[in-house]
C-alpha cells in the first residue's frame, strides 16, 4: 500500500516530464523551422514559416473568417453521405450475410468492387448526376458504403455457430437471433467498418471538391495552392487534421458506448444502469 | 488425369450458375436501357461499354500507355512509402524512446486525410509522375507502419523464453522469431497499402496530370462519354486486382507456413535440398574412402 502510494507520484512525474520533453522537441523543431525560413534557407513554397501559418489561421478564422462557410458545406455533406451510406451498408450487409446463397452469388461482385479504387468513381458520378451537392453526396455515400458493408458481412458470417445452435434449439425466431446474437456479436467489427467509413468520407468530400471546384474546404485548399498561398493551404490542412482527430476520438467514444462489453468501464456503467432499472421495476411491483 | 477432369467438372458446376446470373443481369441491363427504362446518359448500355473497352484495349490501344504509367506511379509510391514505414517500424520496435518521440507525428499524419495534401504535393512536385508517386507514398505509409509495428510487438513470450534458454543472441531472437512472427500482419498492411497507393495515384491524376488512367477517365466523363469512363474505371479495377493478387502471391511465397499446401511444398523442397547435400557429402566420403 505504502509502496503503491510512493510509486504513483513517480509515475505521474515521469509522465509529465515526458510530456515536457515532447513539447520541448516540438517547439524546438518549430523554432528551427521558423529560423530556417527567416534566414531564407527554407523555400517558402515547401515550408511556409510557422508564424505565417499562424497568421493565416488568424486570417481564415477571424479577420477574414472565410473558412467557416466552406467547413460547414463540406462537413454537412460528409454527415449526410456518411449517414446514408453506412446505414445502407450495414443494413444490406446484415441481410446478405444471413443468407448463404445470396452471399455466394454476390461474392465475386464484392471482390471486384473491393479492388476498384472507390474514389475513382467520382468523375463518373459527377458526370452522371451533374454539378451540385447531389453528386458530392453520392460520392461520399458510395465511399462510405463499402467498409460497413464488408465488415457487417464478415461479422455476420463469423458468428459463433455453437451459440446459434443453442438459440435455435431454445426456439428463438430469426429476428431474435439477429437482434440478440448476430448483431451484438458483429458490432465490434461493424464499428471498425464505420470508423474506416468516416475517415474515407472525409477523403471522399475532398476528392469531390477537387474535381468540382465550387465550394467546400477542398476547393479552398485548391484555390490557395493555385495562388501559391502555401501558409493558408497549410492552415486548412491542419484544420482537417484537427477534424480528423475529433472524428477519430468521437468514433472511439461511440464504439465504447455501443460495444460496451468490450471495455471495463463501459461494462460497469451498463451493469449499474441495468441494476438500477431492475431495482426500480421491482420496487414498482412491490408497491402495487 | 481422372482427378483433373473431375476437378474441371466440379469447377464448371460451381462457376456456371455465376456465369448464368451474370449474363442474365447484363441482358436485363441492356434491355432496360434499350427500352428507355434507364436513361442511357447516366448508365450506358453494356454493349456500348464493351465497344468502349474494345476500343480502348484493341482498336485504338490508347489504354496501354496510361495503364502502365498509373501502375508505375502506384508501385513506385508504394515501394517508397513501404520502405519508410517498415524502417520506422523497425526502429520503433527496437527502441522504446524512438517510438515515443516518433509515434505522435505518425498519428498526426494518420488523422490528416492524405488526400487533402494533393494540391500541395502537386505544387511541390509538379504535374508529372513525381507528384503522383509522392501522394501514393504518403497515403500508403500509415497502414504499413502500424501493422509492422504491431506485428513486431506481439511476440509470444513463451517463444522468446525458449529462444533465450536455447542461448539465442539478441539478433537471432529478432531475425528468427520476431520478424517471422510479424510477417503475416506486415503483409496484411502492405495489401491495404498497395490499394491505397493506387487510390493516391489516381486522385493525383484527377487533380492535375497529363497521362494516366485517371486522366483518361476524367476526360471521358467530362465529354459525357460514360461508356469510355466506365471502361477506364474497369481498367482501374483490373489494376487493383493485379496488384492485390500480386501481393497475395508474394504473401504466399514469403509467409509459406501459414498455408498447408505451401508449407508441405516448402518442407519437401527443403528436405530434397538437404538430402541432395547429404548425398553429395556421402559421395565425397565414399570417394575419399575408395582413394585411401
Amino acid at each position: 500500500m505504502a509502496l503503491a502510494a510512493d510509486m504513483a507520484p513517480d509515475a505521474a512525474r515521469l509522465k509529465w516530464r515526458r510530456r515536457g520533453n515532447h513539447a520541448a522537441i516540438f517547439l524546438g523543431l518549430l523554432a528551427l523551422w521558423q529560423g530556417g525560413s527567416s534566414a531564407g534557407l527554407l523555400d517558402p513554397l515547401f515550408f511556409p514559416a510557422p508564424l505565417d501559418i499562424l497568421a493565416s489561421f488568424w486570417r481564415i478564422y477571424v479577420s477574414q473568417g472565410n473558412v467557416w462557410y466552406h467547413l460547414y458545406v463540406s462537413l454537412s455533406l460528409v454527415l449526410a453521405g456518411f449517414t446514408a451510406g453506412s446505414i445502407l451498408g450495414v443494413g444490406l450487409g446484415a441481410v446478405v450475410g444471413m443468407n448463404a446463397t445470396v452471399r455466394r452469388f454476390l461474392q465475386p461482385y464484392v471482390i471486384v468492387l473491393e479492388a476498384t479504387p472507390r474514389i475513382a468513381v467520382a468523375p463518373l458520378l459527377i458526370a452522371a448526376l451533374g454539378f451540385g451537392p447531389q453528386s458530392k453526396i453520392a460520392i461520399i455515400m458510395l465511399v462510405c458504403f463499402f467498409a460497413p458493408f464488408i465488415n457487417t458481412l464478415s461479422g455476420v458470417i463469423n458468428v459463433n455457430r455453437d451459440r446459434m445452435e443453442l438459440m435455435r434449439s431454445l426456439g428463438a425466431s430469426k429476428m431474435q437471433m439477429l437482434r440478440k446474437l448476430v448483431l451484438p456479436d458483429a458490432i465490434p467489427v461493424i464499428m471498425a467498418g464505420e470508423r474506416l467509413a468516416m475517415t474515407s468520407a472525409l477523403s471522399g468530400v475532398l476528392v469531390a471538391e477537387f474535381i468540382q471546384r465550387d465550394q467546400g474546404i477542398g476547393a479552398l485548399i485548391l484555390t490557395y495552392t493555385r495562388n501559391l498561398n502555401m501558409a493558408s493551404a497549410f492552415a486548412c490542412i491542419l484544420t482537417l487534421t484537427a477534424i480528423g482527430f475529433l472524428i477519430f476520438k468521437g468514433m472511439e467514444m461511440v464504439d465504447h458506448h455501443v460495444a460496451y462489453w468490450k471495455n471495463e468501464t463501459g461494462m460497469k456503467r451498463m451493469t449499474e444502469k441495468r441494476a438500477r432499472v431492475w431495482a426500480g421495476r421491482r420496487g414498482g411491483v412491490a408497491h402495487a | 488425369m481422372r482427378d483433373a477432369s473431375f476437378g474441371a467438372a466440379y469447377w464448371a458446376g460451381r462457376i456456371a450458375p455465376h456465369l448464368v446470373i451474370f449474363a442474365a443481369l447484363i441482358t436485363l441491363w441492356e434491355v432496360a436501357v434499350a427500352q428507355g427504362w434507364i436513361t442511357s446518359i447516366m448508365i450506358p448500355r453494356p454493349s456500348k461499354i464493351g465497344v468502349a473497352i474494345a476500343n480502348l484495349y484493341v482498336i485504338k490501344g490508347t489504354i496501354w500507355e496510361h495503364f502502365f504509367i498509373t501502375l508505375g506511379e502506384a508501385v513506385f509510391g508504394f515501394l517508397i512509402g513501404a520502405a519508410v514505414a517498415i524502417l520506422l517500424a523497425l526502429f520503433s520496435s527496437l527502441s522504446e524512446r524512438f517510438e515515443r518521440y516518433v509515434s505522435p507525428y505518425a498519428v498526426v499524419l494518420n488523422v490528416t486525410p492524405g488526400i487533402a495534401l494533393t494540391p500541395l504535393i502537386i505544387a511541390w512536385f509538379g504535374y508529372g509522375m513525381g507528384s503522383k508517386i509522392a501522394l501514393a507514398a504518403v497515403i500508403c505509409f500509415f497502414p504499413i507502419f502500424v501493422n509492422t509495428l504491431t506485428g513486431l510487438r506481439q511476440m509470444d513470450p513463451d517463444r522468446e523464453e525458449l529462444f533465450r534458454s536455447l542461448g539465442a543472441t539478441e539478433r537471432q531472437v529478432f531475425f528468427k522469431a520476431r520478424v517471422p512472427a510479424a510477417l503475416p500482419l506486415m503483409f496484411a498492411g502492405m495489401k491495404i497499402g498497395l490499394t491505397t497507393a493506387l487510390i493516391g495515384a489516381v486522385v493525383a491524376e484527377f487533380a492535375q496530370a497529363t497521362a494516366g488512367v485517371g486522366v483518361l477517365m476524367a476526360r471521358a466523363s467530362f465529354a459525357l462519354d460514360m461508356a469510355g469512363s466506365l471502361a477506364a474505371l474497369l481498367s482501374m479495377t483490373l489494376m487493383g486486382l493485379l496488384l492485390f493478387y500480386g501481393m497475395e502471391l508474394l504473401d504466399d511465397r514469403v509467409v509459406f507456413w501459414r498455408r498447408e499446401a505451401r508449407m508441405s511444398a516448402v518442407s519437401r523442397a527443403k528436405a530434397r535440398a538437404w538430402m541432395a547435400r547429404r548425398g553429395q557429402r556421402d559421395e565425397k566420403k565414399n570417394m575419399g574412402g575408395e582413394t585411401t
